[in-house]
């Protein structure tokens, strides 16, 4: 895949005597909605890590619009982090300001040449787009867990960036918001048709927005594909751990057994 | 040995933060705004605690004072000792500890939450050095307080001597006052605005420190806080002696 901004190559990392990931390879598509899958405590927020270069790989290359992100100078990093964005788990929302100065603080960090008003009209129109008009002025704090998933969102999205990763954006969330997430997410692939990357354990709604499925297990990549590729895997771990998440046993049936260890 | 070599990391630790922070913010301006938001909250919050403090410790300097040298017949002198001990060394260190355990520690208990809530993640991501968006506001105002702080708590010193050796005592006021001017230079003052910067520059790094490393979770906030503190004023104290051997050995 010639054209993929991220590449992961023989990836190794461990913390102590815990191998979190072990070898893991492969390339995510350009303008595409890739989905990491896996269990928790699999090396899902430990890859996404290793993608913006919050953590270093042990040994291999994290290559990002072809940075190796493990190895390049910390300028060379930064540069990389101004072309994208990431929407944190709990939205990582600064509570000492409020929910439209927190959409605008990358465009004042990194976009002094935009004017007060040129930046206020970028702020009210993410907020349009993560379906928040108005909100402004809102304190963060104020704001439900929903909401700052929503303007984790907008901030991710306010400074146009080509890659956009989403770290567990349904956690946390009542199913109804949830829902409302993927739906946003959904949408927003189609808007803006940037590269997305979606971490989730909980892959009933990741499956729907992604058109590419990442699949880890105990720190190994086990499945990667397109979505039917992957949803339609021999694999047994994965047809266990999707069956576990896309197809509710009837009552009275035993819950799918304990998923394996491999070596 | 594993305490020795696990402070001795810890100090490592510290250096390199500094040394990152240096790089990251040596020719930025500080992040707009924030350095006198800073500077108001580091003042206000420490002041309360800080002239009650002082208060106290100079009435007690003059009753000490007056005890030791009234068997020897020289009760005069203790204006001269209010102002040496008071001018040249405990404000300075009063205000330095009131600083670290009120504005100390809210640093280190921000910036530990900030690290729990994944918000110093969030500003890498975004581009934004945490080192230089976090610390330099805070030493910016630190180091613009301190003095103002240590000179406040020099006066409240003198004052409430002076009012212990004169209500309490039954010491002349003018007589006080005379061996106590006479005995405080302008440079005593300038060692003692000195030493209240390099305090300030102490606590900010310390504490900021403790927040960035600290561990997640409501156990790790709390642990940086109070490791924010105790640090703090143990380096400050141990440079205190340094810094009285340069500007007075």
């Amino acid at each position: 895949m010639d054209d993929a901004p991220i590449r992961i190559v023989d990836v190794h990392k461990r913390f102590g005597e815990l191998v979190v990931l072990n070898g893991v390879s492969f390339d995510i598509p350009r303008g595409r909605t890739t989905a990491i899958i896996g269990p928790s405590g699999t090396g899902k927020s430990v890859m996404l890590k290793h993608i913006v270069g919050l953590i270093k790989p042990d040994s291999g290359q994290v290559r990002v619009f072809d940075t190796d992100m493990g190895r390049a100078r910390e300028a060379d990093v930064y540069r990389v982090r101004k072309r994208l964005g990431m929407l944190f788990q709990d939205g990582a929302l600064f509570d000492s300001l409020s929910t439209g100065e927190n959409i605008e603080f990358p465009l004042r960090q990194h976009h002094p040449e935009l004017s007060v008003h040129e930046r206020r009209d970028r702020v009210d129109e993410v907020l349009e787009m993560v379906e928040l008009p108005g909100l402004y002025d809102r304190p963060t704090p104020a704001l439900s867990g929903g909401q700052r998933k929503r303007v984790g969102l907008a901030r991710a999205i306010v400074t146009r960036p080509e890659l956009v990763l989403f770290d567990e954006p349904n956690s946390g969330l009542d199913p109804i918001t949830s829902d409302a997430i993927d739906a946003l997410i959904g949408h927003l692939k189609e808007t803006l048709g940037v590269t997305f990357v979606v971490i989730s354990h909980d892959i009933v709604g990741t499956i729907n927005v992604a058109d590419h499925i990442a699949m880890l297990y105990q720190g190994k990549l086990i499945a990667w594909g397109t979505r039917d590729e992957v949803t339609h895997s021999e694999h047994p771990i994965v047809r266990r751990f999707l069956g576990r998440n896309l197809i509710l046993p009837h009552a009275g049936e035993p819950g799918p057994a304990r998923l394996p260890t491999i070596g | 040995m594993s305490h020795l070599r696990s402070a001795l990391a810890w100090l490592g630790g510290l250096v390199w933060f500094v040394w990152d922070w240096a790089r990251a913010s040596i020719f930025r301006r500080p992040p707009a705004g924030a350095t006198l938001t800073e500077a108001y909250r580091i003042g206000v919050q420490s002041l309360p605690v800080l002239l009650t403090i002082s208060l106290f410790v100079g009435t007690n300097l003059a009753l000490q004072g007056f005890k030791a040298f009234q068997p020897l017949g020289g009760q005069r002198l203790v204006g001269m000792f209010v102002a040496m001990a008071g001018v040249r060394e405990l404000a300075p260190l009063i205000a330095a500890a009131m600083v670290a355990a009120k504005a100390g520690t809210e640093m280190a208990s921000q910036i530990a939450v900030m690290r729990t809530r994944e918000q110093i993640d969030a500003l890498e991501v975004m581009a934004v050095n945490p080192a230089w968006f976090l610390v330099t506001p805070r030493l910016y105002a630190i180091v613009l307080v301190m003095p103002a702080l240590t000179l406040i708590s020099i006066f409240v010193t003198l004052v409430s001597s002076l009012s212990v050796s004169v209500f309490q005592l039954g010491l002349n006021a003018s007589t006080f006052l005379e061996f106590a001017t006479g005995s405080i230079r302008v440079y005593d003052l300038l060692a003692a605005e000195v030493k209240a910067m390099v305090f300030a520059v102490i606590i900010c790094f310390v504490s900021c420190y403790c927040g960035f490393v600290s561990t997640r979770g409501p156990e790790g906030v709390g642990a940086a806080t109070n490791r924010a503190v105790v640090v703090s004023c143990i380096v400050c104290v141990s440079f205190n002696y340094l810094v009285s051997q340069v500007l007075y050995g």
